[in-house]
């Protein structure tokens, strides 16, 4: 059974009382929160997510409200993982945004058994498409357009790479497009579901688009990589789409990684066979269309 | 006697001292394990036990892969931990001032078994009071920084009242360094012969590195959890001296005559009453009968008592769900004992009225 097949009153005694259990990926999250704004923004986007039914959750996380001596008239907020606060109260009109946040850190804190690519994941023809890049290179911007453009999406923030297999599974999440990325999203995909717009955030403006219908659905469908591509965002400028040598590519990726030390030589050995089984760009584009097109060409030649 | 617990201490020290029997925990009881055990930081232990028993295949993959997560980061912390006393040991080789290593690497060094998924974050090691501002400042020039940015009253409480100082931190590493010059601080109500842990100390096999004789490390645990520790959430650390006095009590000869000597020696008598009491109180250890009989000095009939009931309170952690009201007052006399024992009143009393003020005005900031 998914989200969206319960009622929203139900939906809502879940979330305020034993805590609203769903699968987010290979991990089973529990949350609670109290607040019906954040219920009716998590009941959309959330919608296409499964119940847990009788499996154990792996991660207890609560959205609190908390008076502060400073600004006791600001209504605020904090995170609970398991009890305790991971980060400073922010202003209860963001606890959307805390809450997908705080999910991310709570993963990228505890996972050690898969290794955490900090990168973007797409799948098309079972392949995945590997996108690693810093904050701000237009990352999930560019996510957000393939996974609307035939694209299966993995993940816009964890390359969730399980070692030993050396296999990437899926762990679709809320999208989060940042300032200029929230108008071009909404002009080039008309029909992405979007969440509201969640404004002064450490960040600036965010809002949070829904993954896909089929996306969640077959989020257990897992994929060996065949491309890695370092998308980077330019302004007006025309479209390249070079090779990357293996042993800069290297560096890229293990950089950007949130465990790649905590695993040690397991991670060196995984990454060292991802390189070698995949091909590998440095992507500059301006426009999705170019930036599509490019990629559809790569990936059509398996 | 043994102890009694509430459900979910059950569920926890079950899995402690049973481990095989975890193949038949269903999901429901593995969720609220897992928590619990992380609470504890108990994960890496919980982990190692069903490895060794060939049986992390035979639990629900969800716990399995949570518990590998931890070994994993477990291993790495004690890596790195490994590697800062390899450095500490450079830098400080040309002082020859004598270095032991204590807690978590120690038992590491003295080869206890169980010390394989053991959680340490930090390093302690410990240096002879009159070399303490050698070795701060040739760390200091070696790259060494303080960790925290402290104000002048930490850095006061550091100095005059702790038994550490400031913890450093290499500039380029992770692991912070706790140097202590004794066991427990200077303003309890124990005077520790720091020279007679220094001249009893032994070299961990052929590593190289220092570490307290075996009494005198069963005795530092039992004196950091009783002396030092507020307790809360501390099971840890008495399941390292059931650890320790099972390995060493195994290994070492005369081993209990020589624990209870030492205790009268030193004037640790009262903590290693409490280590033993609750170590074969909850875990079972098999310490022989009547053993703390011949320590000098023991706690009181009234305070046992009331050790009795608060001490498992405060160890074992709360429920996630549903936080007990007995538990909670438990750990607030608790907290309350340890300040009163580490700190003489006229002391106490401005130190809890700090700390309140910068609970409410700083912290919320």
């Amino acid at each position: 059974m998914i989200v969206g097949q319960i009622p929203f009153s139900e939906f809502f005694s879940l979330l305020s009382n034993q805590g609203l259990r769903a699968k987010m990926g290979p991990f089973n999250m529990q949350i609670r929160t109290a607040s019906s704004t954040l219920a009716e923004h998590l009941y959309s986007l959330y919608g296409n997510y499964e119940l847990v039914e009788r499996d154990l959750v792996e991660f207890h996380v609560q959205i609190s409200p908390v008076r502060l001596i400073k600004k006791p008239f600001s209504p605020h907020a904090l995170f609970f993982l398991d009890g305790r606060s991971l980060f400073p109260p922010f202003p209860a009109e963001q606890a959307l945004a805390a809450l997908e946040w705080g999910i991310n850190l709570a993963v990228a804190a505890r996972i050690n058994h898969l290794l955490l690519f900090h990168s973007a994941i797409v799948e098309r023809k079972g392949y995945a498409v590997i996108l690693p890049a810093s904050p701000g290179s237009g990352k999930t911007t560019l996510c957000t357009a393939l996974v609307h453009r035939g694209y299966r999406l993995f993940s816009d923030e964890f390359g969730l790479m399980d070692p030993g297999r050396e296999i990437f599974l899926p762990i679709p999440r809320l999208m989060p497009l940042k300032n200029e990325s929230i108008r071009a999203i909404r002009n080039y995909l008309p029909e992405a579901v979007l969440g509201p717009e969640i404004r002064n955030t450490h960040k600036g403006t965010i809002t949070h688009v829904r993954p896909p219908t089929e996306s969640i659905a077959r989020s257990d469908e897992t994929a060996k990589a065949k491309w890695i591509i370092f998308p980077k965002w330019v302004s007006d400028a025309p479209l390249r789409l070079d090779p990357l040598p293996d042993s800069e590519a290297f560096l890229l990726l293990a950089s950007n990684s949130f465990n790649y030390e905590v695993l040690g030589d397991t991670s060196f050995q995984a990454v060292t066979r991802l390189i070698r089984s995949c091909r590998c760009y440095k992507l500059i584009y301006s426009e999705f269309d170019a930036a599509l097109t490019a990629i559809d060409a790569l990936t059509d030649d398996i | 006697m043994t102890y009694k617990p509430p459900a979910h201490h059950a569920l926890l020290l079950n899995a402690l001292i049973n481990p095989a029997s975890l193949v038949e925990y269903n999901a429901t009881k593995w969720e609220l394990l897992l928590r619990l055990a992380r609470k504890v930081k108990l994960l890496g232990r919980l982990a190692i036990d069903l490895k060794n028993r060939g049986l992390l295949d035979h639990i629900p993959l969800r716990a399995a892969n949570l518990l590998q997560s931890s070994l994993i980061q477990v291993k790495r912390l004690q890596q790195i931990t490994h590697w800062e006393l390899n450095r500490i040991s450079w830098a400080l080789k040309d002082t020859g001032a004598p270095v032991v290593a204590l807690k978590g690497v120690a038992y590491f060094l003295a080869g206890v078994p169980e010390s394989d998924g053991r959680m340490y974050v930090d390093l302690d090691i410990m240096v002879p009071k009159d070399r303490l501002s050698d070795v701060e400042s040739t760390l200091t020039k070696k790259g060494w920084v303080h960790h925290h940015k402290l104000s002048a009253y930490d850095e006061h409480y550091y100095r005059a009242w702790s038994h550490e100082i400031p913890p450093l931190i290499h500039s380029e590493r992770e692991t912070e360094v706790d140097i202590h010059h004794t066991l427990s601080p200077p303003t309890s109500r124990l005077e520790i012969n720091t020279g007679l842990l220094f001249s009893a100390a032994v070299t961990a096999g052929n590593s190289g590195y220092r570490i307290l004789c075996p009494a005198d490390m069963v005795l530092h645990c039992a004196v950091n959890l009783f002396q030092n520790n507020e307790l809360a959430d501390d099971l840890r650390d008495l399941l390292d001296i059931h650890d320790l006095l099972l390995f060493f009590s195994k290994n070492e000869k005369d081993f209990w005559e020589k624990l209870i000597e030492r205790a009268n020696q030193l004037n640790l008598g009262r903590s290693l009453f409490y280590g033993l009491y609750f170590s074969r109180f909850i875990f079972q250890t098999p310490i022989p009968e009547n053993l703390e009989n011949d320590l000098n000095e023991k706690p009181n009939p009234l305070s046992r008592r009331i050790m009795h009931y608060l001490v498992p309170q405060a160890l074992f952690p709360l429920h996630p769900d549903k936080h007990s009201r007995h538990a909670l007052v438990a750990r607030s006399l608790l907290y309350l004992r340890s300040h009163w024992i580490r700190m003489p009143i006229h002391l106490l009393v401005p130190h809890l009225a700090y700390k309140t003020y910068l609970s409410i005005f700083r912290a919320k900031q």
